[in-house]
């Protein structure tokens, strides 16, 4: 079980990387920003980068350092808000998002000094490419684990059932990749828009499959991580992390309207008031 | 290069390009633990079992799933390894042009792509076998460097190039049983640098890919007519050799483009568009597979058919001379 200590630690850093990815998209005007993917994101993030994963911002390329590929690269914020509270980035960085001329684009590049592995954005991509990593790391006799963030929608790509099954036949157990289940993809609800079982899909290829009812709490995360990456079952392992799209924000949750768009003042600061009204619950 | 590869040359002519290739990825590995080679259920006719049996460990077959065949190789890649992928022309660049763009043109990982049976060499398998709009797709992808080797050494030498190269790149290979040997002994094989295969000031045969032999083959023909014929062996066509096109342009009265290819966005292309910015450059005239799909027929037919051969080259260029 994951002590108190850390499951606080992680709730206070999705607190801030929230707070971040408000921040950040917001700050990117017009050109708007995949809120609802970043937040149903942000406790997995959050406890890979501040409970799971070895990794060392002052030395980010570090060969013994776990690996985190988001496969799901439109949810950037999720990532570059735990790059900012981690060391990675800076504040002044961090605000040049979506700019003209900014690192952070609206999809990850890769830029490994900056904790950034793997450019991702066209779906699936990314796990693929991490698997492929995780194969590398077995050649090279390295122990380090690649983790890997999926989205439920990204699961209607060929690719991924591509690479699920190759890594099951390379036994690549030093891989976690985590299914942020938001139910919501860009036009719809996954029900509405490609209705399967994909618990029973990753079962079906092959994969150590863990599904949590709450992918938004730290400590189920915790434990869930710590044990799947402890693992040498010979098998790759899968969390799928039931989570609610736009976590965090009450006009965001659930919403089929928050999956990518611009916010305006009205809605920045309504956003801030329930985080700010978070913080005193 | 490896020395040994000089004594195959007559037994990698008679196999063909497959051959080739897959004895020099056993000669690379042999020498450089990073090598790995991937295949989407096509060892056998990418010749790959001697690897797969000798280095078992270094060998992947991912399935019939080429896009993921690129991304897993991009992951090998982006963590030190040197992956080699092979697959048909027709398929391995073209099924997954979106993975090779992002997760190799864009990560500008050290994968090299090999496409073999390139062009219209799989004959009677028909057109969904044919690769003849490959380079256009993958030259308009930055950091991608593509090279169309014209013979078993050159094809050997380019592998070896690859492997101290930085980026990726795209291979593509023609020339199958009757490869012809153009390099009999060692030459100088750079990325980038084509090479003057023989000199003369009329007509310029700028050819890539395993039609160098005939593009020789009509300079023959056009040098009995007493027309001065250069041909130039320009087997990388990204980045393109253009200190030697400048030469060409300024030295010969025409350009003939040869390749195995679509006319648009190969080896013609990619000379048609360095030359729109060249004042008094002389015409070009494209030797090239129609804009079209082929009909059904041996590789022979279809060379006949879109005006490759030797005599046919010549034609094209003795009429627009």
């Amino acid at each position: 079980m994951a002590n108190t200590e850390t499951v606080d630690l992680i709730n206070e850093k999705a607190a801030l990387m929230r707070r971040h990815v408000v921040e950040m998209g917001f700050g990117a005007g017009g050109r708007g920003a995949h809120f609802g993917p970043a937040l149903s994101s942000i406790e997995i993030v959050a406890s890979l980068f501040f409970g799971i994963m070895n990794h060392d911002p002052e030395n980010p390329t570090m060969a013994d350092r776990d690996r985190f590929v988001q496969s799901k690269g439109h949810a950037c914020l999720a990532l570059y808000s735990a790059l900012g509270e981690a060391g990675y980035i800076t504040k002044e960085q961090m605000a040049t998002f979506k700019g003209d001329g900014s690192f952070l684009a609206g999809h990850p590049t890769r830029n490994p000094q900056y904790g950034i592995e793997v450019s991702s954005g066209t779906l699936g991509n990314g796990f693929a490419v991490a698997c492929g990593m995780a194969k590398a790391a077995k050649i090279k006799g390295e122990d380090h684990k690649v983790f890997s963030l999926v989205g439920d929608g990204e699961c209607n790509e060929g690719v991924i059932w591509e690479a699920a099954m190759n890594a099951v036949k390379y036994g690549l157990d030093n891989l976690v990749a985590i299914i942020d289940r938001n139910f919501v993809q860009l036009a719809g609800t996954t029900k509405d828009i490609m209705d399967v079982d994909i618990e029973a899909l990753w079962r079906a290829a092959g994969w150590d499959v863990l599904v949590l009812e709450d992918g938004n709490d730290a400590a189920s995360l915790l434990d869930a991580l710590a044990e799947m990456k402890d693992s040498s079952n010979g098998k790759p392992h899968v969390i799928i992390a039931n989570t609610t799209k736009g976590k965090g924000i009450s006009f965001m949750e659930g919403s089929l309207n928050w999956h990518a768009r611009p916010m305006n003042q009205e809605q920045y600061d309504a956003a801030i008031a329930d985080l700010e009204n978070a913080k005193t619950i | 290069m490896n020395p040994a590869a000089l004594d195959k040359l007559q037994d990698w002519s008679k196999a063909g390009h497959r051959t080739v290739q897959a004895d020099t990825l056993m000669m690379l590995a042999a020498e450089h633990p990073e090598v790995v080679a991937l295949s989407a259920d096509l060892t056998p006719t990418a010749r790959l079992v001697e690897f797969k049996d000798t280095y078992p460990d270094r060998f992947f077959d991912v399935g019939i799933a080429e896009q993921n065949l690129i991304d897993f190789s991009a992951g090998l890649a982006l963590e030190g390894l040197r992956p080699f992928a092979v697959g048909l022309a027709a398929m391995v660049p073209m099924r997954p042009a979106e993975q090779v763009r992002a997760a190799l043109g864009y990560m500008n990982a050290n994968v090299t792509v090999i496409g073999i049976e390139a062009g219209v060499r799989f004959g009677p398998l028909g057109n969904t076998h044919y690769a003849m709009d490959d380079i256009a797709v993958v030259r308009a992808i930055p950091n991608f460097t593509v090279i169309a080797p014209s013979d078993p050494l050159s094809t050997h030498k380019a592998l070896y190039a690859c492997i101290e190269h930085e980026g990726p790149v795209y291979l593509r290979l023609t020339g199958g049983p009757g490869y012809p040997v153009m390099y009999s002994e060692d030459f100088d094989f750079q990325i980038g640098k084509s090479i003057e295969y023989r000199p003369g000031s009329d007509v310029a045969f700028i050819s890539s890919g395993s039609l160098l032999a005939d593009a020789v083959g009509a300079a023959d023909i056009l040098e009995d007519k007493g027309i001065s014929t250069r041909v130039v062996d320009m087997h990388t066509i990204k980045p393109l050799d253009t200190e030697m096109l400048d030469k060409v342009f300024a030295e010969n009265k025409l350009v003939v483009t040869v390749e195995e290819h679509s006319p648009m966005g190969g080896l013609g292309g990619a000379v048609a568009e360095y030359k729109a910015g060249v004042v008094g450059a002389p015409k070009q005239v494209f030797a090239s597979l129609g804009d079209k799909f082929q009909k059904l027929g041996d590789h022979k037919f279809l060379m006949k058919e879109n005006g490759l051969t030797a005599p046919d080259l010549a034609t094209l260029a003795e009429t627009n001379l």
